[in-house]
C-alpha cells in the first residue's frame, strides 16, 4: 500500500504526504510535517501512524516538527511475511536508521505500547540526539510482566501456536475486533477509525507481526529478548531527560496502578501521569487533550 | 472429532496451503503435542502427518526443521483437496478450528477447550460460534 489506495473514510483523516526511506534493509513509511524540533510519534501493536492523526495540527502549530513512523510490518510500511525478520533488536535498529538517516536532534519521543521498547531503545543508544519523552500505556523492563499478558484466556490463547495465525492472521482478530475492545467509546472507533487499522493489513500474511509481538513479551527469564529488557530498565532508571506520562484511566492492559508506579521509580523526575479517557489505544479517545499535553509540556521544558 | 489417519490416495489430489507456523516451540507444549502425537522423534522428516475432521475432510500436516532448533520448529497445515478444484474456504475454516480444538484438547494443562471458545467467541470466530452446535 502507498496511501493512495486507503478508503476515502481514511483519507479524509490522514491528508499526509507519503514518504519512504530504506531502513535497515526495509521500506519504512512515514510523515514529516511542520518545521522546528522533531517530535516523533511512534505506535505499537498492530496500529499505524493513524492512531496519532489528532496530533498533527497542535503540534505543528505550536512551532513542531512532527514525524511519524510505520513500524516495519505495520501502516503502509514493508511487512516482512517470515517471523525471523522481526525482533526487538531489529526494529530499534529500523527506528535508529530512520532517525539518523534524517539526522534528528533534540528529538523528544512519544512511546506507546512496543514504541516504548523500541522507541527508548534508540533514545538510550542515542542519548545526545535526545531532549525530552513522554510514555503512554508501555513498559520496558524484563519482569514482571502485565497481569493481563499472564492470562490463557484471551491472551495467551490468541497468539498461542497455530492460534495466532488463524485467529489474528486469518481473521485479523487483533486489528479489528481487539482494538474496538481496548477504547472507551466503540461506536466512534467502528465510524471513524476502524476501517483505517483494518485496511492496512488485508491478507492474512501481511499481520504477521500481530501475533509475533506478543511473543516477544518477556514471561520469564526464557524470552528471547529478556536481556535487551534488562539493559532498557537498567539506562532508563539513569537516564535524566524530561518526561511526561500520560496514561488511559481505564487501561486494562498496561493497568496504570502498577505500569505508572513502576516507571515513576525509574524516572523520578518525569511529570504525570495525567490520566485521560482512555484503555489501552487512549489516543483513540483522547488524542486532542493528548496532544495539548504534550505541547504544553514541550515548552517547558524545550 | 478430528483423528489422525494413513496417508490417503494423493491420485486427482493437490495439497492446498491453508495455515502456518513458523515457531511451534514458542509454548514446548504445543511441539510436544505434536512430537507424541505423530511419534516424531522416529519418523523425522519422512513424511507428513494426516488428520481427519468431522467433516471428513483430510489435512496434511507439514513439519518443518530449523537449524539450532528443535524439531519441529514450524508446521504447514494443507487440504488435500480435488486438483483442479477451489476449495470452500468457510468449510476449510471450520475444519481448522477442529483441528485446533483437538491439539487444545491434546496439550491440556493449562490450555482448554473452554479458554479457547471463549477467545473465538470474544473475537467472533465463526466457527467458534459453531462449535457451539456440533461436537468437535
Amino acid at each position: 500500500m502507498t496511501g493512495a489506495d486507503l478508503p476515502d473514510v481514511v483519507r479524509q483523516h490522514w491528508p499526509f504526504q507519503p514518504r519512504f526511506a530504506r531502513t535497515n534493509g526495509w521500506r519504512m513509511h512515514y510523515v514529516d510535517q511542520g518545521v522546528g524540533d522533531p517530535v516523533v510519534l511512534l505506535h505499537g501493536n498492530p496500529t499505524w501512524g493513524y492512531l496519532y492523526r489528532d496530533f498533527v495540527a497542535p503540534l505543528t502549530s505550536a512551532g513542531y516538527r512532527v514525524i511519524i513512523p510505520d513500524m516495519i510490518g505495520f501502516g503502509l510500511s514493508e511487512k516482512p511475511t517470515r517471523e525471523h525478520a522481526h525482533s526487538l533488536d531489529g526494529h530499534i535498529a529500523n527506528l535508529t536508521a530512520l532517525l539518523r538517516g534524517l539526522d534528528l536532534r533534540r528529538v523528544t519521543l512519544v512511546c506507546h505500547d512496543w514504541g516504548g521498547p523500541t522507541g527508548l531503545g534508540f533514545a538510550l543508544s542515542n542519548i545526545a540526539r535526545m531532549r525530552a519523552l513522554v510514555l503512554m500505556s508501555t513498559w520496558a523492563w524484563p519482569l514482571p510482566p502485565a497481569e493481563f499478558h499472564t492470562r490463557i484466556f484471551p491472551w495467551r490463547t490468541m497468539h498461542a501456536p497455530l492460534l495466532g495465525p488463524y485467529l489474528l492472521g486469518r481473521h485479523n482478530a487483533l486489528a479489528s475486533r481487539g482494538v474496538y475492545l481496548s477504547v472507551v467509546d466503540r461506536e466512534r472507533f467502528r465510524e471513524r477509525a476502524q476501517a483505517a487499522y483494518e485496511a492496512v493489513l488485508p491478507d492474512a500474511a501481511s499481520r504477521l507481526l500481530t501475533w509475533t509481538w506478543p511473543r516477544w513479551i518477556p514471561l520469564d527469564a526464557s524470552a528471547r529478548a529478556f536481556e535487551r529488557f534488562v539493559w532498557l530498565e537498567r539506562e532508563l532508571s539513569t537516564c535524566t531527560l524530561p518526561s511526561l506520562l500520560i496514561w488511559g484511566r481505564e487501561d486494562d492492559v498496561f493497568d496504570p496502578s502498577v505500569f505508572v508506579a513502576r516507571l515513576r521509580q525509574l524516572l523520578p523526575h518525569a511529570e504525570g501521569p495525567h490520566l485521560v479517557t482512555g484503555r489501552h489505544f487512549l489516543q483513540e479517545d483522547s488524542g486532542p487533550e493528548i496532544a495539548a499535553h504534550i505541547v504544553d509540556f514541550l515548552r517547558r521544558v524545550t | 472429532m478430528t483423528t489422525v489417519v494413513p496417508q490417503p490416495s494423493l491420485d486427482g489430489k493437490r495439497l492446498a496451503f491453508v495455515l502456518a507456523e513458523d515457531r511451534l516451540g514458542h509454548y514446548p507444549e504445543f511441539r510436544m503435542f505434536f512430537v507424541r502425537a505423530f511419534d516424531l522423534d522416529r519418523v523425522g522428516l519422512t513424511r507428513p502427518g494426516y488428520v481427519q475432521t468431522p467433516s471428513g475432510a483430510v489435512y496434511a500436516l507439514i513439519f518443518i526443521g530449523r537449524s539450532g532448533e528443535a524439531f519441529p520448529s514450524g508446521l504447514e497445515i494443507h487440504a488435500v483437496v480435488p486438483a483442479l478444484e477451489p476449495f470452500d474456504e468457510t468449510a476449510v475454516d471450520r475444519d481448522l478450528w477442529s483441528i485446533l480444538r483437538w491439539m487444545i484438547e491434546g496439550i491440556g494443562g493449562d490450555w482448554t477447550t473452554n479458554a479457547m471458545e471463549a477467545t473465538g467467541r470474544l473475537f467472533r470466530i465463526p466457527a467458534s460460534m459453531d462449535a457451539d452446535r456440533s461436537p468437535s
